[in-house]
């Protein structure tokens, strides 16, 4: 009897031995004539564990690349796919702010937890491709099916804009003053707060007490998109179903819009809550309606006191984008709340990391 | 010479009836194959067991079965009675079925319990929890169904990083690692985190998408 109980119980051990981690099959699929090569990958620690009807994957890994293109690359965005149409089965890396000159090779790093069910193939798999790559000149090579053109492009824009400012800052105030503006920027990141938010799609789970909250704005006069007004209905710590009005001053179609979402909670605590992104077709002199099928949970302890918006990025139907300048982010609320650029997260860790030097010689690269 | 040893006679008996254990038959019916005298011996046995079983199967004439049955019971009966009188019976203490069935239930759970404390992940854990609180809470026995109503995937950013949950469990955390310099959420069911390589200041973002 004593014999079958420890069979039984090694049975069930073995049964539950599955939840163990397995190795993970991985492919790189870049296109024949993509504008970069693989020169090696690593995939060290990517594993796949079994939870509940699904694999949890970890993907851990590095690529070397080459580019095998004639132009200088900027930025680069590989999807990771675990699975296509499961929520978590696909991720991306993108490495913005690169100087890559032809022939040269780069590095990628990811570390992605992603989700595959489980029975749609024999074994849990990744497949890592190429969704784009931006050039110097702008121009862009890829797919594009997580619209990493848009990004990236935002990105080198925000570069370029920073750069210039910088270089400016050192031709007025010297190596004093650029060392001054990296402190600063080292302090900002260091206050800047950032609170936890869950995004929901659909309807909130708490509606007691629900009350409409008209949204204030943060007016660029340069923007070629003015807000002309938003609501959203607050219950407790949730925010859902915001509705905002954008109209077109520019005398060009608008054909994608983001907007910023902070919100300021009852202890005076403000954050960016989440970035209002919005596919359109607006003329000019047009106007329309943004209306976002998404509910925000803040943490529970807060409660909505009032809520800001501000035009992060607008893209033109020629492809061409505008972006915020330096001196319409110098407001005090967007300075505390909204994380300054890749380019300039890139300079102030070169400084931290090597000295005001070595970022003057960065400068000078471009 | 080798002296022949027969086998015994109530072996053979059993043979004849298919009674004797398996492991003896083949070397038994090597001997009988080989041995005239057994042989006989198998089939007389053979014979008689099924003479006896013809005899059996006649049922004397007048005799009520039912009748006969219910009589041999009562004399049981009796007898046990009248053991009694001489010295009471001494019962081993046996548990009532429904205690073993109990019993047996709590040893499965405790294994299962064992396992599930050796091999599952925190995380199945904690999302069991939270499944069985959410139901505890909705109480759909009184009608709270509406509460139950999974409203699937949801990102959350943190200082910590991309997770994304289900039925309030942590499904996975992007860079589990790296803490990123920042994190943004879109509304449209993807989250970014930021994070800058210390050595050489590249800057990498990761996305998720939950939608």
């Amino acid at each position: 009897m004593r014999n079958r109980v420890f069979l039984l119980f090694g049975s069930s051990v073995l049964a539950f031995s599955q939840f163990g981690q397995q190795n993970l099959a991985h492919k790189i699929d870049f296109p024949h004539d993509a504008p970069i090569s693989l020169a090696g990958d690593e995939w060290g620690g990517s594993a796949a564990t079994v939870r509940g009807g699904a694999y949890a994957i970890d993907v851990r890994v590095a690529l070397s690349l080459r580019n095998a293109s004639q132009r200088r690359i900027r930025g680069i965005t590989l999807t990771v796919l675990a699975q296509e149409a499961t929520p978590g089965g696909k991720g991306s890396i993108s490495v913005p702010s690169l100087d890559v000159a032809p022939g040269e090779t780069f590095s990628v790093r990811g570390d992605l937890h992603l989700l595959r069910p489980i029975g749609t193939g024999a074994s849990p798999m990744v497949e890592v491709s190429l969704d784009g790559v931006l050039f110097d000149d702008l121009n862009f090579y890829g797919p594009d099916k997580l619209h990493s053109r848009r990004t990236m492009m935002v990105w080198e824009l925000e570069a370029r804009r920073d750069r210039q400012f910088f270089k400016a800052l050192l031709d007025q105030s010297g190596r004093d003053g650029l060392q001054k503006e990296m402190l600063s920027s080292l302090a900002r990141d260091g206050d800047r707060p950032q609170y936890g938010v869950q995004m929901v799609r659909g309807r909130a789970t708490n509606t007691d007490g629900e009350r409409d909250m008209q949204f204030a704005f943060l007016q660029f006069p340069d923007a070629p998109v003015e807000p002309m007004g938003g609501i959203a209905h607050i219950a407790g710590n949730e925010a859902r179903a915001p509705k905002l009005v954008v109209h077109n001053r520019s005398p060009r179609v608008i054909r994608y819009l983001e907007m910023g979402w902070i919100v300021r909670d009852s202890q005076g605590h403000e954050f960016l809550a989440a970035s209002l992104p919005s596919e359109m077709r607006l003329p000019p002199s047009s106007s329309s309606q943004i209306l976002p099928d998404a509910s925000l949970r803040f943490d529970s302890r807060t409660s909505v006191e009032s809520m800001t918006g501000f035009v992060s990025s607008v893209e033109f139907n020629d492809g061409s984008m505008w972006i915020p300048s330096r001196t319409e982010l110098d407001d005090p609320v967007l300075r505390r709340v909204v994380s300054p650029s890749p380019e300039e997260q890139r300079l102030v860790q070169i400084y931290r990391k090597r000295g005001i030097t070595a970022v003057i010689d960065e400068l000078k690269k471009f | 010479m080798r002296r022949l040893t027969h086998p015994l006679q109530s072996d053979l008996a059993l043979y004849a009836t298919g009674d004797l254990p398996l492991w003896r038959r083949p070397l038994l019916r090597l001997h009988v194959s080989g041995c005239d005298s057994c042989r006989s011996w198998v089939e007389a046995f053979s014979a008689d067991r099924e003479s006896l079983r013809a005899l059996a199967a006649e049922m004397p004439t007048g005799v009520n079965w039912d009748r006969l049955a219910a009589e041999m019971s009562a004399n049981v009966r009796v007898g046990l009675e009248a053991g009694e009188c001489v010295a009471p019976r001494v019962r081993r203490p046996v548990l009532a079925a429904g205690w073993r069935v109990a019993a047996a239930c709590a040893g499965v759970t405790a294994l299962l319990v064992s396992a599930w404390w050796l091999n599952m992940p925190p995380a199945e854990s904690v999302a069991l929890g939270h499944v069985v609180q959410k139901i505890a809470q909705a109480r759909p026995w009184h009608g709270g169904i509406r509460a139950l109503e999974d409203a699937g995937p949801m990102v959350q950013v943190s200082a910590a990083g991309i997770q994304l949950q289900q039925n309030g469990g942590t499904l996975g955390m992007s860079q589990g690692q790296q803490r990123p310099v920042s994190v943004t959420l879109s509304v449209q069911g993807s989250a970014r985190a930021r994070y800058i390589d210390a050595d050489t200041g590249q800057v990498t973002i990761t996305g998720v998408y939950a939608q």
